[in-house]
Order: structure tokens, then C-alpha cells, then sequence
């Protein structure tokens, strides 16, 4: 029952899989749903979603299947299976279609109300499965009730329609704030953070842990007198090069890089971490601080000297300069361009780096040739726009070989 | 959801939300446990509590820390114990079952009559322990090998697991589980839980001070957003205070209670005319 309701969901990229389907089966079984459709909807959502972030795919796939059943009617499950007819649902469009046009001036004219009292009534009478009749709620009708029917106006029970109609539940589309797409806080910061771990016990540092495998072999070798084995401690080998846009136009997301900022230096299992700040786009100097004073920087030479290409680069902005910030080599309005245009500093960064990423706070989603220097970007780091998934995707990219 | 007189409907000093209420009883009834997430503050522990108080069930707690193993909660062998009774020649001491002591789970099992297990905030432990519990909440048993006893459950725990998403928990583990999620209470649901508290309560001062609450909950730059026990307090500190309801919102009195944070602070009194 209900298959196409199953299908809808994984299309949907919720990982529903047999066992929990086959659950809410179980559950229909028991009559848990009580035959009210807002009740098979949490019934059905809190077996087969396991996280607030896939509400809104939930949802949506919901709102597919059963788009018009919007009203709180008792419908037996009994009659949800009558008129669960997906697979005939072709057949039934194009008979319902040649229906359309002759019925439309009979029945269009009744008035919703009417109909929804209608179909109560009928609904306590009906005893048995109708299928392509002109009276009784069913499946490829003419009726004004049913699925699957040709009647413009009248109402839906389950199944799939073209028409419009919201679903008062699903309609608000409460959770889409929970979606993992969505811009992000802190503390999920810092998780996505900790993805970036490379453990290494061939660090320069003292051997300061109990091996204990190795005591105690020692020890039996030794006929049982104790003998102590330490080693190195597993650490974090990572080292982390952070180089922030600020100001002008990153203004309205300095609460959000604030969090970032925060959540990198929060997470102290780094072997090393450097920010460095820049305006708009990068050129030979590189800020010390965010305010970007004059005078305050470092040479983006001495950081290509001084910091291996073994730093794991992370580089946020907009990505939104004017061409010739990013392709003349006067283009740098604050400060020196250093004899090279930025896009030719950005080519330095990625032949020196073997690991960079691009976050943006305001990336466009998909092929956006209007905003060029994000475009000409994309082609020369992987770009993520800065969410929970995006920064997800971007930890992952830093750690894995390509 | 009408019919299911006999499932849980909140209790006195709980105010549940329709669909968390059914999904108790879905739980219930499908025999799976109920994976229970939502924002800090909103009574995810307190759940179990209630479930058990309105099934007139008792209720075991285990508390999951960032150092639990799943063993801990089935069995533990105190091989200290039984060392130490050896050395002084105390009775029973080749009786190992006396020094197999049950952990939380052990004990739900153990018991005569159904009991409600709270298993809290399991997302602290490592990323492996849900996976350890699989086999035992599927089958409601475990294995002793100490002693080759299997302890199957005499009537099967009414199993709810708290997270506050600290990490992602396992598929595997997800599969077996009703989830619900808790949502910030709406003004109405919140009015309610606040009444259940204090029955008592002044009428303009609760809806002046459940504005500001919300109002700073909405606030963009907020670091970390006051939860319901912290209305629950604030509305106490303003009753024992003896705050005049209009002055809440242009004086703000005993806001520490709601916000926490330093820069928080500076951020309502910097927005105290839009609250």
C-alpha cells in the first residue's frame, strides 16, 4: 500500500528503506493512524524521518501524494486502499480528460461546501470499492469525490492531482529552517570542524602515554617484573590556514563569520591554525586583523614561505568582485596589488596549497554566469556555500584525495 | 488522537503536544524505542518522567556521559571485589554471579513489572555505542559470559532515548526507532506549560513577559536563546519581586534570569525598544 508514497520519499533523497516502510504498515495494521489523515501523516513521518533536518523533504513528498486530502475527515484505511490506484493513474488521465469537458459545466458550479457535506454523507453509506462509477467515492470516476475522477470540482481523497490546494499541515512548511542546507550556527560549526582529523602518532612531542599492550608484553618477557612502555600521544597533525573576507560587502554576515572564527578557535585539536584577513579579494598583502588597516599585514609572499603547503586552506568571501578587482593589476583599490593582477594571486594560492576550499555566504545556487568573478572562482577552487551541508561537503573535500 | 484512552495523555505537571503524545503511543504499541530530539529546555528528560508517572510505571535513568560504554549499562564484572574477597578468604568467592552486577538496561530487564527506561542524551557517549545496543533493544536480551546466563527481559522496557544532536547517531541505530522532534512551543502551548506551574498567574504580567521572551528569542544576534525553563523562571523571579506587569517591558527587571551571556545582555538592552 501506498508504494508510490514510498517512491515519492526516496526521490525526495530521504533514505526510507523496506524495514521502516514495512513498519508503517504494521502500524496502519494496529489502526494507529485512527483513519484521520493528519494522524497517518506524524504516524508515517515519525517512522520514516530520523532527523528534523528531513522534515521538509518529508513534506514535500507528503504533499505530492496526498495533495488535496487538506480536510480532517475520517477516512477508513479500507477506502484509502481502494483508491490507492497509482498504477492506473496514465489510464485514468486521459479518460478523465475526455470526461473533463462535457462535465465541467454540470458539476463545476457546485459549491465547495456543498461538496464537502456531500461527501460526508456518502462517505457513511459506502460499503464497498467503486471504481469508474458516477455516485460512489472512488477511483476514475465522475463523482465529485474520489481519486483519480475528471470532476474539477470536486474533492480529493488521497492520490495525486494536478490542481492546486494546500495541505494545512504541510502547507506552512515549518521545518524548512531545519533542512541541512540552511545557514548555520556555531556549535555546528564546530562540528563540521571536527571532521577535519588526521591522527599521527609521528609528531615531535614526548612520550608521555601509557602503552599498555607494549607493558604488558614487556612485562611477561620480563617473568612478571613490571615494566613500563610509554609512547607518543595520537594528535591531530592538521594545520589550518583560514583567510577571511571583510568588510564592504561581507558586512551584513559578520555575526556568521564571527561564529566561524569562534568555532575554529574553539576547536583546539588543531596542530595549527592562522587567519589572516583580506578586502574583497587577495593581492600581497595580507591583514592581521579584520579592520584592515594599512600597515598591519603580512606579505602574501613571506605566508607562501612560511606556511607549507601542507596548510589546509580555507578561504571565505563573496566572491563578488568587480572584474577589474579581480583581473587588473591596478584592480586593488585599498592597498598594493603587487605587479599581479588578484585572479593571479588566487593561482598562486591553489599552485601552492594542495588543499584549498571556497566558502560563500551568498552563493548563488547553480550555473550563475551573471555574477562573473564567482563564476571565473568556482572554475579555480571548489566553492561551498557556507551551511551546515556546505560546510560539511567542504571538510570532507579538505580531507579526502580528491 | 481520540480513541487511546489508555495511552499516554501528559500528566498534571506536563503539557504535551498532540504528536508527541502519539508518538508515546505509537512507540507503545509498534514495541520500538522512541528517539526523542529537540532544542535544550524543551523536556525532552522530563518526557519520561511524565510517561511514567501517567502509566503508573516506575522509571530507570541512565545517564549516558562522554565516558559510557554500552557494557556498562548491560553488566559489569567487579573482578576488584572478587580479588580482594579472595585475598581474605570471604565466602562464595568461586560463585562469580555474586560479583556480576546489572547496569541500567540489566536492571529493566530484570524487573518484575514493565518499566519505563530513560536513556539520556546518548549522543555524548562515543559515535559507536548506539551500534553496541542494537542487538540487545532489538531482542530485549544479552549474554552473560562470565556466568553463560542469558538475561531476557521479563516484560519489555517502554525504551525512550533522548539526543540534543551533539552528533549524527548511527543508521543502523535510527532505523529501529520512532523519532519525534520537539518544537519550540508556541505562545499558546507555553501559556499553557507556564499555567501548569503557576496556576495563579497575574494575566498582563504573563503576556508581557512571554512578549519580551519571545521577542528576544527573535532577536538575530542572539547567541544563545532562552528556553522555556527560563521563562518558567523569570516569571517566578517576577511574581516573588512583585514587579508591576507594566513595567516589565520598559525595565526589563531580572533579565540576567533569561539571558546569560554577557554580549546577549548587551545585545537586549541594545534592542530593548523593539522587545
Amino acid at each position: 500500500m501506498f508504494t508510490k508514497f514510498f517512491h515519492s520519499l526516496r526521490e525526495k533523497g530521504l533514505h526510507v528503506t523496506l524495514g521502516e516502510f514495512l513498519t508503517l504498515q504494521e502500524a496502519l495494521e494496529k489502526n494507529l493512524c485512527e483513519s484521520s489523515m493528519t494522524a497517518f501523516y506524524y504516524v508515517s513521518r515519525m517512522i520514516l524521518v530520523k532527523s528534523e533536518t528531513d522534515y521538509d523533504k518529508f513534506d514535500m513528498a507528503f504533499e505530492e501524494c496526498f495533495h488535496s486530502a487538506k480536510f480532517e475527515t475520517e477516512i477508513t484505511s479500507q477506502m484509502l486502499r481502494w483508491l490507492d490506484k497509482s498504477d492506473l493513474q496514465q489510464l485514468a488521465d486521459d479518460e478523465a480528460r475526455s470526461q473533463l469537458n462535457e462535465l465541467e459545466d454540470l458539476q463545476v458550479h457546485m459549491d465547495k461546501e456543498e461538496i464537502e457535506q456531500k461527501f460526508k454523507e456518502r462517505l457513511r453509506d459506502q460499503d464497498s470499492e467503486h471504481n469508474g462509477g458516477s455516485f460512489w467515492i472512488g477511483s476514475m470516476g465522475k463523482t465529485s469525490f474520489g481519486s483519480s475522477g475528471g470532476n474539477v470540482g470536486g474533492l480529493r481523497v488521497g492520490g495525486k492531482t494536478g490542481h492546486q490546494s494546500a495541505f494545512a499541515v504541510i502547507g506552512e512548511r515549518k521545518y524548512r529552517d531545519f533542512r541541512d542546507d540552511r545557514v548555520l550556527d556555531n556549535r555546528q560549526f564546530q562540528l563540521a570542524f571536527r571532521k577535519l582529523r588526521q591522527f599521527s602518532a609521528r609528531l615531535d612531542i614526548p612520550e608521555t602515554e601509557l602503552d599498555i599492550d607494549g607493558t604488558v608484553n614487556k612485562t611477561c618477557n620480563n617473568g612478571g617484573c613490571l615494566q613500563i612502555v610509554m609512547q607518543k600521544p595520537r594528535r591531530n597533525a592538521v594545520k589550518l590556514l583560514l583567510l577571511m573576507d571583510s568588510g564592504g560587502t561581507m558586512i551584513p554576515f559578520s555575526a556568521l563569520l564571527n561564529d566561524l572564527f569562534q568555532a575554529v578557535h574553539k576547536s583546539n585539536h588543531y596542530k595549527d591554525v592562522k587567519t589572516y584577513y583580506f578586502h574583497n579579494c587577495i593581492y600581497s598583502k595580507l591583514y592581521k586583523t579584520p579592520e584592515c588597516e594599512n600597515g598591519d599585514w603580512v606579505d602574501t609572499d613571506w605566508m607562501f614561505k612560511n606556511l607549507g603547503s601542507d596548510y589546509k586552506v580555507i578561504i571565505v568571501g563573496d566572491a563578488a568582485m568587480a572584474p577589474e578587482e579581480l583581473y587588473s593589476d591596478t584592480g586593488n583599490y585599498r592597498g598594493p596589488n603587487g605587479g599581479l593582477a588578484g585572479w593571479d594571486w588566487l593561482q598562486l594560492i591553489k599552485k601552492h596549497y594542495k588543499k584549498v576550499v571556497w566558502l560563500n555566504p551568498k552563493m548563488a545556487p547553480g550555473h550563475a554566469p551573471w555574477r562573473e568573478a564567482e563564476t571565473a572562482i568556482k572554475g579555480l577552487f571548489p566553492m561551498y556555500k557556507l551551511t551546515v551541508d556546505g560546510l560539511n561537503q567542504a571538510m570532507t573535500k579538505l580531507m579526502t584525495n580528491k | 488522537m481520540g480513541e487511546e484512552k489508555t495511552g499516554f495523555r501528559g500528566s498534571g505537571d506536563y503539557v504535551a503536544s498532540e504528536e508527541l503524545m502519539a508518538s508515546v503511543n505509537v512507540a507503545i504499541a509498534l514495541k520500538k524505542p522512541l528517539l526523542i530530539k529537540g532544542e535544550p529546555g524543551t523536556g525532552k528528560t522530563m518526557l519520561a518522567e511524565a510517561v511514567a508517572k501517567s502509566l503508573g510505571k516506575s522509571l530507570i535513568i541512565w545517564n549516558i556521559k562522554s565516558t559510557t560504554k554500552a557494557q556498562e549499562g548491560l553488566y559489569v564484572y567487579d573482578t576488584i571485589q572478587r580479588l580482594y574477597d579472595g585475598q581474605f578468604g570471604e565466602e562464595g568467592v568461586d560463585d562469580i554471579s555474586r560479583y556480576i552486577k546489572l547496569g541500567k538496561l540489566g536492571e529493566a530487564f530484570e524487573s518484575d513489572e514493565q518499566v519505563v527506561l530513560l536513556i539520556d542524551e546518548i549522543d555524548k557517549a562515543d559515535l559507536e555505542f548506539p551500534n553496541d545496543l542494537l542487538w540487545e533493544l532489538d531482542k530485549m536480551e544479552f549474554y552473560i559470559h562470565e556466568t553463560g546466563r542469558t538475561v531476557t527481559a521479563k516484560h519489555r522496557p517502554i525504551v525512550i532515548i533522548t539526543s540534543n544532536a551533539e552528533k549524527e547517531l548511527p543508521d543502523a541505530f535510527l532505523r529501529r526507532c520512532i523519532f519525534h522532534y520537539i518544537d519550540f512551543p508556541d505562545d499558546a502551548l507555553m501559556e499553557e506549560i507556564v499555567r501548569v506551574h503557576y496556576p495563579h498567574v497575574e494575566e498582563t504580567l504573563l503576556k508581557n513577559a512571554m512578549e519580551v521572551f519571545y521577542g528576544i528569542r527573535a532577536l538575530r544576534d542572539i547567541r544563545k536563546k532562552p528556553s522555556t525553563s527560563e521563562l518558567i523562571d523569570w516569571i517566578n523571579a517576577l511574581q516573588l519581586g512583585g514587579i508591576p506587569a507594566d513595567q516589565i517591558k520598559s525595565a526589563l527587571p531580572f533579565i540576567g534570569v533569561v539571558v546569560k551571556k554577557d554580549e546577549d545582555l548587551e545585545t537586549v538592552r541594545h534592542n530593548a525598544n523593539s522587545l
